[in-house]
């Protein structure tokens, strides 16, 4: 239990005891693993204030309704004013019979504008009968019974699409009206969000402090998104848009892969992807996990996370192989102590080769569908080997340097132009349609659009090898890594003196994450590291070893 | 007979395009033609009564892009209408113009 990581530390401007939303999750079951899942408390408070005064008497809703007639004696109403019985009437009956009196007219305001802020129904700003009153009662009721009950029991007064959709953009935009930096979407049963609803959040800008004597200064926002307890099941493309993100909560949702584009999030300081679908994360996120980046905690677990089969460890091999297929990237000194993510690579599942057309082009090793639910165990292969199809020796043979197979260089084909302008139209889906119902085209190009579209959607992947943009890869394989937490410190000439690597997991069984390598082409692959006895030989990308 | 530097390829329409022969060769769908026993191996002109002129010009627009480039590094990309991109696309697989030039035909 050492090694559990700690959660952020809540802002002083809120309340530590306020866990009340976060309280009722959506029947979670408490995780058995070290790591706790659960999201910091945050939550937007009622930052109205006037409201100051009624702190002491916590955050709930009957004891707010009953301050607001503190003045009268509405003792009475703050007893049964739970349970959304009407129970305020008697006050603005007695406020409507003696309007003369200038306070109540004042509260009249106030509470107005309150109900439009809990109830989350706009239009409802009249209120000069009593049939109006009934109104924010009635509307209490679909906001407390996702909370209690789980989304799934409240379908009766469950908003759906474009009423959702303005639920959130009325969030959104009230962050952006207050200079609010957290972002609270969470419990909304969203199961997707359309492109260009989350773009407001990047227009957030704090309220600067101003005290005397210290100078003005305008921050950048620290961007807090909370996502967590819905239904997407896709990362939310638009948020990769948000520079200042630093923590991103997608917990409890139904996603089953990160997109590639998530290391343009380098503020992001936390990020929470537990109780998902999880099988794999992308090695594009490794450039998140190294030293120097600013992510302090990730919480991965619980998700069904592929595994690797046996205990493959070649510490050595792991760090030539890195060197050899990556290029050296000598490790910069950090210039001040910095305490972080990193991850330890283990080993390397075989690659799975595919010929952009057809999908395993008589490769031994294929990487399941993500969406499988089977919970698969990976082979993995030693650092000294590479088993690569029979048909990379004809390819050669045949075409030689001009075949894009095996060479990434030079121009694309035109079924990689064509297919990313299909990608880029935006109209790729009818495209697909049309590959898929009509007669006399080819049939099997459609699923090759459809990933090339995703991939396009996702923000773009890049070769893991030699660093150009694809669609279409040619080459997978998984790495498993250990993920830890890395302090180090700097003595006074300014070199790392001391570097220590504490991995997560239970107790002395390390936990290990597969990170999802592409490659461009048949030649963008693991390098295989020769190994001789002490001695490390250079070895080159190309040097393949064909299975006999 | 030796084999002229040129070879001509005809549209469902009727037009001509007159391509550098090394740069169709890039198609292994007209390397097929030219050598082989065909009647297009002796005359260098290939016709292709299903491809339209607009689509044609692209696909030896293609040809041509290809042998500029293709021994260069950081090649810019060419640019394909949005409007084309289907029929490309089905030209690109009648021409045999994917990542897998022989693997699929060997197989």
């Amino acid at each position: 239990m050492a090694d559990e990581p700690t959660l952020p530390r809540l802002p002083p401007s809120l309340l530590v005891n306020d866990g009340r939303k976060r309280g009722r999750s959506m029947g979670s079951p408490p995780t058995h693993s070290s790591s706790t899942s659960s999201d910091p408390a945050f939550f937007s408070s009622d930052d109205d204030p006037a409201l100051d005064n009624y702190q002491n008497h916590g955050r709930r809703k009957r004891r707010y309704v009953g301050t607001w007639y503190d003045q009268q004696p509405a003792s009475s109403d703050s007893g049964v004013g739970e349970d959304g019985s009407p129970s305020y009437h008697p006050p603005r009956r007695s406020r409507a019979r003696s309007r003369a009196r200038p306070q109540q007219q004042k509260r009249q305001l106030k509470r107005q504008l309150d109900s439009g802020v809990w109830m989350g129904a706009d239009g409802c700003s009249t209120d000069t009968d009593d049939s109006v009153d009934l109104e924010p009662v009635a509307a209490r009721l679909p906001l407390a019974l996702p909370r209690t009950q789980g989304p799934m029991q409240s379908s009766a007064a469950q908003p759906q699409g474009w009423e959702m959709e303005q639920i959130v953009r009325d969030k959104i935009l009230a962050c952006v009206e207050n200079g609010t930096e957290q972002v609270d979407l969470s419990g909304l049963d969203l199961e997707s969000i359309p492109p260009g609803l989350l773009d407001p959040i990047s227009e957030i800008t704090p309220i600067p402090t101003v005290a005397k004597d210290v100078g003005f200064e305008q921050r950048d926002p620290q961007i807090k998104l909370f996502l967590s307890n819905n239904r997407l099941a896709s990362f939310p493309v638009g948020l990769l848009n948000l520079e200042h993100l630093t923590v991103l909560s997608l917990r409890a949702n139904n996603l089953v892969k990160l997109p590639p584009a998530i290391a343009k999030l380098r503020n992001l300081e936390t990020l929470n992807i537990a109780q998902n679908r999880i099988r794999y994360l992308p090695a594009e996120l490794l450039e998140l996990l190294q030293k120097g980046s600013k992510l302090r905690n990730l919480h991965f677990q619980p998700n069904p996370l592929w595994r690797p089969q046996g205990v493959l460890v070649d510490s050595e091999g792991a760090e030539e192989y890195e060197r050899l297929t990556f290029g050296a990237r000598p490790e910069a000194e950090l210039e001040l102590p910095w305490s972080g993510l990193t991850t330890k690579l283990q080993s390397r599942t075989p690659v799975h080769f595919a010929d952009g057309v057809r999908d395993a082009a008589g490769s031994t090793f294929t990487i399941p569908a993500p969406d499988s639910d089977a919970e698969p165990v990976c082979p993995l292969e030693p650092f000294s080997q590479l088993v690569v199809p029979e048909a990379l020796a004809r390819e050669v043979r045949f075409q030689g340097a001009t075949s894009k197979l095996i060479n990434p260089r030079g121009p694309k084909t035109l079924l990689e132009l064509a297919i990313g302008a299909c990608a880029a139209s935006g109209q790729a889906d009818r495209v697909v349609r049309y590959l898929r119902e009509e007669d006399r085209v080819p049939h099997y190009l459609a699923p090759v659009v459809e990933r090339a579209a995703a991939i396009h959607d996702e923000g773009g992947l890049r070769c893991a090898v030699c660093g150009r943009a694809t669609l279409m890869p040619l080459a997978q394989w998984l790495e498993f890594r250990q993920i830890g937490r890395t302090t180090i410190t700097v003595d006074a000439a300014g070199r790392n003196t001391d570097c220590k690597f504490v991995g997560l997991g239970d107790g002395d069984r390390a936990l290990l994450v597969p990170f999802l390598r592409v490659g461009c082409s048949w030649k963008c692959v693991p390098a295989r590291v020769e190994q001789t006895k002490g001695k490390k030989v250079q070895g080159q990308n190309g040097d393949l070893r064909v299975k006999q | 007979m030796a084999e002229n530097k040129y070879i001509t390829l005809i549209s469902a329409e009727g037009h001509e395009f007159v391509v550098l022969r090394e740069a169709a060769l890039v198609s292994p769908t007209i390397k097929g033609m030219l050598r082989g026993p065909f009647v297009e191996a002796q005359t260098g002109r290939c016709r292709f009564e299903e491809i339209p002129s607009p689509v044609l010009e692209k696909v030896v627009e293609y040809f041509h892009y290809w042998y500029r480039y293709r021994d260069k590094e950081d090649v810019p990309d060419m640019e394909i209408p949005v409007e084309m991109c289907l029929e490309l696309l089905q030209a690109a697989d009648f021409f045999n113009l994917d990542a897998m030039q022989t693997h699929r035909n060997t197989l």
